[in-house]
């Protein structure tokens, strides 16, 4: 039959893991020092400046250099664990790498100082993953680049490769995933692309730990490859001109600067890389770059293609040149592993497989995450252990009443902030991101990209945002941040506003549930109804709106294979531990502000003033209206005060209906605004409230009317 | 018609597409050129006008010189993308003398009605273009077009926007890679080498593929 166990990828060393901040979840981890990595490139401009001075003397100061560079998805991730001692995590998802990771290692008795570098395609950067690659390259000047190459891929690597000795580096590659290769049906003679690159090329296996060591020796003494592509006549030309112009006096100082050939960096500029040049004016001055403007132009002019482009295919043709001569194929089955996976993206099987996914993700999320763990952690440790004794200690020690309710009064710091954000939005968190490393070490969520890819286009969004969406289910606060995984800003700014709009979070998913218990089933699905309606509405004209442009939806899917459930556990703490670093200062703060606005008397005000206005449109009972506001600053305090209401019986069906549809479409919650102040700013925040807070109440008011003419009986 | 006007209209219509259609530019450019129409021949066989400063073409100059480009661009692509030539120029200079009306939209059917040459200027449109018929399978058609499972060679991919060229390329996508189509929808799933691709339709419209020989 031919059919392939897929592989269980095994791990017996008792590594300590890192994480790069899978999709832009970042996390402080990079060891000892703490130094998350952060680059600047050329002309940086929105990011604090960091230069190779910092980066050498952070923690390293007189270690050798080595960076890891590769393809996405080729084991980058594993080798620098082997390397590093450091287990870093293996990912599927493209963009991996958003952040660097880095460590140190042993390698032939000398102490490495180890960069593992996002995953990338191609070093003439377009985007940011590229730009912090190729940056790094040029302030490092690393003693060795380690270019990690997956054999099955073997264009692409050599793509890379290629441009790797164009700048000058000196490099080893290691010829990873040797066995997947071999068993569909790919062979590498590693020997023959040996010479034809003219650097050291080790297979290894490094899942299994194969070819390390022999690794490790060819790293000791890395060679910098003697294969240059000769470009045409026109473009060589140019690039002796790029290079008088910058070097007739200063050329070798640019080459100290950045320890890369100005061949490389003449490509690199012909290609039309806005920060390169916008380093080079810095460095150069204006006239310099004058030169070289009217050097690039008069090369553009004479093609009628992105100069990029064709640059590119002159590599591609002697990349081809040597795969002819390193790569044989025969036939092979195909693995279970790829006969899965296409079930996965065909419509008939992957959208069973997409709903049953999904369904799973809320049983363990909604249910397990927000009811069981929540209702444990919650009611029976923070709720009869640990507050008491808590408020007990305060009461005792702490003298003045005010300090006393701000910690663990009604909005206190710890009865309120912290309990929040660690007895509820913790567990909904930690099983939405076990949940998340499945998917993502299985290589099912790049498929569950392109299902939903039709769904999220008629919005202005890519398919890549059913992740943030289906988070917004679990806490929206969180789903904001990770919306940093969209490509363009305005799909950011979109995600944004739906996650505030209209997808309901745990807490709202609960008092909707709650409520069921007295309403039909067709009340429901007319609240579901009307709350997707406006989600499609309103994101179909923030597409149309809203300036910018909707990225390309380009997705690699990367096998379907076995995951290694010791990685997702590691993988989900250092997430958790992320989340608590990144977003529980913002509980706090929300709920610092709630607790002044009490004790000034401010709430009450706000209250007093807005509920006639929303009661008389809703037609609900102040009190009603009075746990909205509540429900804006402490989400839980809403949902238990409406569903409250409903159990005494104070609201009728139609009310409650409306309160349902107010309360989904309703800005989430004080730390979910203060995140949207965080991610996007305060302007677009404050825009965005004051586009929801009347539309929830418009909307609310329309439903009123609706059930009011008595069209839909329900 | 004489090759003698084809030249000189082929000329003035390139300075047109590059708005460079001064009397001055058009005079030095036909003198350079061997054995082209002078300005005044083209005056008095009624292809062009004077208006100002500039050189235009009357309605029988232009379609005289659409032909001419249309069958030039079409006999380069084919040249390129079928015949795998690199050295395309030459031959095409002398096949835009001789094809015929039918030959030409044939070989555009074939050619599955490309909008640029290989140099990425524009191929004027033809009748087949604007009805395409189908009579004849096209040998160059866009990706998402063939069988679920066949295997193509890119012959080009036509796209306006350079960060998504970027990405096809970076990804290995480029003409001369053999792709194989996986599925049409929910997303264009493709593979290259080893690597499987999910693209949208409308990027899969922009990569155009030539079939291999049915066996």
């Amino acid at each position: 039959m031919g059919l392939k166990i897929m592989r269980m990828r095994f791990r017996n060393r008792e590594n300590k893991e890192t994480i790069n901040g899978h999709c832009g979840l970042a996390c402080r981890k990079c060891g000892g020092k703490g130094a998350r990595l952060r680059f600047a490139g050329f002309g940086a401009r929105s990011q604090p400046s960091f230069t190779s001075a910092d980066a050498t003397s952070r923690c390293s100061a007189g270690l050798r250099r080595l960076a890891l560079v590769g393809n996405p998805n080729v084991g980058k991730s594993v080798i620098f664990g082997e390397l590093t001692g450091r287990y870093a995590v293996v990912s599927n998802y493209p963009g991996t790498t958003v952040e660097v990771s880095r460590g140190q290692g042993l390698i032939g008795g000398r102490l490495y100082d180890i960069t593992d570098t996002p995953g990338i395609n191609s070093l003439t950067p377009l985007s940011e993953d590229e730009r912090v690659t190729r940056d790094w390259l040029l302030h490092n000047r690393p003693e060795a680049v380690l270019q990690v190459a997956d054999a099955k891929n073997m264009r692409r690597n050599i793509i890379l490769s290629l441009q790797l000795a164009e700048m000058g580096l000196p490099m080893v590659m290691a010829l990873n995933m040797q066995d997947e290769a071999h068993s569909r049906g790919i062979d590498v003679d590693a020997s023959a692309l040996q010479n034809a690159l003219g650097i050291r090329v080790v297979p290894t296996v490094a899942v299994e730990g194969s070819g390390l060591q022999e690794l490790k020796r060819a790293l000791v003494a890395p060679s910098k490859s003697s294969l240059i592509v000769d470009y045409d006549q026109r473009i060589e030309d140019a690039l002796s001109e790029f290079e008088s112009i910058l070097g007739r006096s200063d050329g070798a100082m640019l080459e100290d600067k950045c320890g890369v050939t100005l061949r490389s960096l003449g490509l690199m500029y012909l290609c039309g890389d806005p920060w390169l040049t916008e380093w080079l004016g810095s460095n150069y001055g204006t006239g310099k770059m004058e030169q070289l403007e009217a050097l690039a132009q008069e090369v553009r002019t004479a093609y009628n293609r992105s100069l990029d482009y064709i640059i590119a295919e002159q590599r591609l043709k002697v990349a081809d040149g040597i795969i002819n001569r390193v790569v044989s194929r025969r036939t092979a089955t195909q693995s279970l592993g790829e006969r899965l996976g296409d079930l996965t993206t065909r419509p008939l099987t992957g959208i069973p497989i997409f709903l049953a996914v999904v369904y799973l993700i809320f049983k363990l999320v909604g249910q397990f995450g927000a009811g069981t763990l929540v209702n444990l952690i919650e009611t029976d440790l923070f709720g009869n252990h640990i507050l008491p004794w808590l408020s007990a200690i305060i009461k005792d020690h702490v003298p003045w009443p005010l300090l006393q309710d701000a910690l663990m009064g009604k909005y206190g710091l710890i009865s309120m902030g912290l309990t929040y954000a660690i007895a509820i939005v913790m567990p909904i968190v930690g099983t939405f991101f076990l949940a998340f490393g499945l998917l993502e070490d299985s290589g099912y969520l790049p498929r569950l990209t392109v299902m939903a890819n039709r769904i999220f286009r008629l919005i202005g969004l890519n398919g890549k945002a059913v992740l943030p969406m289906v988070l917004g289910l679990g806490c929206a606060t969180m789903a904001t941040l990770t919306t940093r995984i969209l490509d363009s800003k305005k799909e950011r700014l979109i995600a944004t506003i739906l996650l505030a709009l209209g997808i309901p979070c745990s807490a709202q998913l609960g008092v909707m549930l709650g409520m069921t218990s007295w309403l039909s089933a067709g009340a429901l699905v007319f609240v579901m109804t009307v709350v997707a309606f406006q989600l499609f509405l309103v994101g179909w004209l923030a597409s149309i709106i809203l300036p910018g442009e909707r990225a390309d939806f380009i997705q690699e899917l990367s096998p379907i294979r076995w995951p290694q459930i010791s990685n997702i556990v590691w993988k989900t703490l250092l997430r958790v531990k992320w989340f608590l670093a990144e977003a529980v200062p913002y509980f706090l703060a929300g709920t610092f502000l709630l607790f002044i606005l009490d004790a000034t008397g401010g709430l009450a005000s706000i209250i007093r003033l807005s509920a006639p206005v929303i009661s008389g449109l809703l037609g609900l009972p102040d009190r009603a209206v009075e746990f909205f506001i509540l429900g804006f600053m402490r989400r839980d305090y809403g949902a238990a005060g409406l569903y409250a209401l409903a159990r005494q019986g104070i609201l009728t069906r139609h009310q409650m209906i409306v309160s349902l549809v107010t309360i989904t479409l309703f800005v989430p919650c004080i730390a979910n605004f203060f995140i949207i102040i965080k991610e996007r700013g305060l302007t677009t925040a404050l825009a965005i409230v004051a586009f929801i807070l009347p539309y929830a109440v418009l909307n609310g008011w329309l439903v009123r009317l609706i059930l009011s003419i008595g069209v839909i009986p329900l | 018609m004489k090759h003698y006007y084809d030249e000189a209209l082929e000329e003035i219509w390139m300075l047109l597409e590059r708005e460079e259609n001064t009397i001055d530019r058009v005079q030095a450019c036909l003198e350079r050129t061997g054995g082209a129409a002078s300005l005044q021949d083209l005056l008095t066989a009624k292809y062009i006008t004077l208006d100002k400063e500039k050189v235009r073409f009357t309605g029988l100059g232009e379609e005289h010189a659409r032909n001419i480009i249309r069958r030039h661009r079409l006999a380069e692509r084919l040249l390129a993308d079928v015949l795998g030539m690199t050295e395309v120029e030459g031959q095409a200079c002398k096949m835009e003398h001789i094809l015929s009306e039918e030959a030409t939209d044939r070989i555009c059917t074939l050619l599955g009605h490309p909008q640029e040459c290989p140099h990425g200027l524009s191929i004027p449109a033809g009748s087949c273009c604007r009805q395409p018929k189908e009579t004849l399978d096209s040998l160059i058609i866009t990706v998402d077009r063939l069988r679920i499972g066949e295997e193509a060679r890119i012959a080009y991919i036509q796209t306006g926007s350079d960060e998504r060229l970027h990405k096809l390329v970076s990804f290995g996508l480029h003409p001369g890679a053999v792709i194989r189509l996986h599925q049409r929808f929910p997303a264009v799933v493709i593979r290259t080498e080893e690597t499987q691709l999910a693209l949208e339709e409308e990027i899969a419209r922009e990569i155009h593929v030539r079939r291999k020989a049915e066996a």
